[in-house]
């Protein structure tokens, strides 16, 4: 239509009216940035997280034939079970499992009642904000479900549903607006487990 | 160890994060230049604000530094340090309590739709342009800003955002959309 391509034209015409008006940020940026890393301590790398046998067995993925198929089954569901109770939010002793972690890092299960979702993820401060690093499972009447081994510390975060729409938890500790018109779900983790107040 | 100029042109990021991290942080430099080069304008558009904007960087460029052990493909540092610094401008917004002193988008240009068709002087449409923007969700913003001001193609933003180059086009589209109702609503 030509209302359209008149207006996509001068939508493209302001944006590149736009983008010349931005300034570059001085080079002197640069110099101010390293005055302050020179002063600091070379970041260290994170030890690799060591996991026990059983727990490498039963995380990893494996062949199964059918006949095993069942009995492998009840046992993985078995495992979740301990993981889950052992390390959702609201746990506050000190798990088994968990102890292979670093003292600073808990496991931590995010749950979501989507029915009507096709797929969910979880974005926090903790993945970078990736919308796809970390797919939730879908369970039994559409509440999805993930456990993440989070460190001791304040997060933030939001779940994504389909792809595109941002959902904050609504049985967060506390929610913060990010100064975009979103409301940001907080998660404070302490060595304990999940502080709720 | 000196920084070479042969460095700033050659050097992949992962390798050079691994300099860093094996003890040379002058190395961090070519990161900072490459990256300020690259998503300075960015953190412009996001804050409205040159010096808020370089606050935002050289925190973000901080904090990247104090935890790159953590940087888990240092092969896409640019895409870490993009998340980063996008969280950080988040958080200057919220801490400077304001934005731009944005204008309204009817108060931003256009005074006739004749004058539009015609043409707008270039400082009108950019004014306009950037009200508008302020009405868009930040992830049409992002991907708008992306797309038409850093001029950044749809593999290039994927990679950026971790997000499919189908998902961004759609979300480019709806930006688009949406700033031309707003755009157009202003008349």
């Amino acid at each position: 239509m030509t209302h359209d391509t008149g207006s996509d034209e001068m939508l493209e015409a302001a944006a590149r009216a736009y983008a010349r008006g931005l300034p570059e940020l001085p080079a002197a940026l640069d110099d101010r940035v390293m005055a302050v890393v020179r002063g600091r301590p070379v970041p260290a790398v994170p030890r690799p997280r060591h996991m026990p046998n059983v727990w490498r067995w039963l995380v990893e993925p494996k062949q199964v034939r059918p006949a095993f198929a069942v009995p492998l089954a009840a046992a993985a569901a078995l495992a979740l079970f301990f993981v889950a109770r052992q390390t959702a939010p609201r746990a506050a002793s000190a798990p088994a499992v968990a102890a292979a972690l670093p003292a600073d890092t808990i496991y931590v299960r995010f749950e979501l009642a989507a029915p009507a979702a096709r797929n969910v993820a979880l974005a926090g401060s903790f993945n970078s904000w990736g919308e796809q690093s970390i797919v939730l499972a879908r369970g039994v009447g559409g509440t999805w479900s993930v456990t993440v081994a989070l460190p001791v510390g304040e997060h933030r975060y939001q779940f994504v549903v389909d792809g595109e729409r941002w959902v904050s938890d609504p049985t967060a500790h506390a929610q913060v607006a990010d100064g975009f018109g979103v409301t940001n779900s907080v998660i404070v983790v302490s060595p304990r487990g999940v502080v709720r107040s | 160890m000196p920084v070479h100029e042969a460095d700033r042109v050659e050097a992949a990021d992962g390798a050079v994060v691994r300099r860093v991290l094996g003890g040379d942080v002058e190395a961090y430099r070519i990161l900072v230049e490459r990256y300020r080069r690259q998503f300075g304008r960015y953190a412009v558009s996001l804050l409205g604000d040159a010096d808020l904007a370089a606050d935002a960087v050289q925190e973000a460029f901080i904090r990247a530094f104090d935890s790159l052990g953590s940087c888990r493909e240092p092969d896409r540092f640019g895409a870490w340090f993009y998340r980063i610094l996008t969280n950080q401008c988040h958080t200057v917004r919220t801490r400077s309590g304001a934005r731009r002193d944005t204008v309204p988008v009817e108060d931003a240009g256009l005074t006739s739709r004749e004058r539009a068709d015609a043409g707008l002087e270039q400082g009108e449409l950019a004014a306009r342009l950037e009200a508008a923007l302020d009405q868009l969700t930040p992830e049409q913003r992002e991907a708008f800003v992306l797309k038409y001001v850093d001029e950044r193609s749809y593999e290039e933003m994927a990679a950026l955002l971790d997000v499919s180059a189908d998902a961004l086009k759609m979300r480019v589209h709806r930006a688009r959309e949406a700033l031309r109702a707003i755009m157009g609503a202003a008349r």
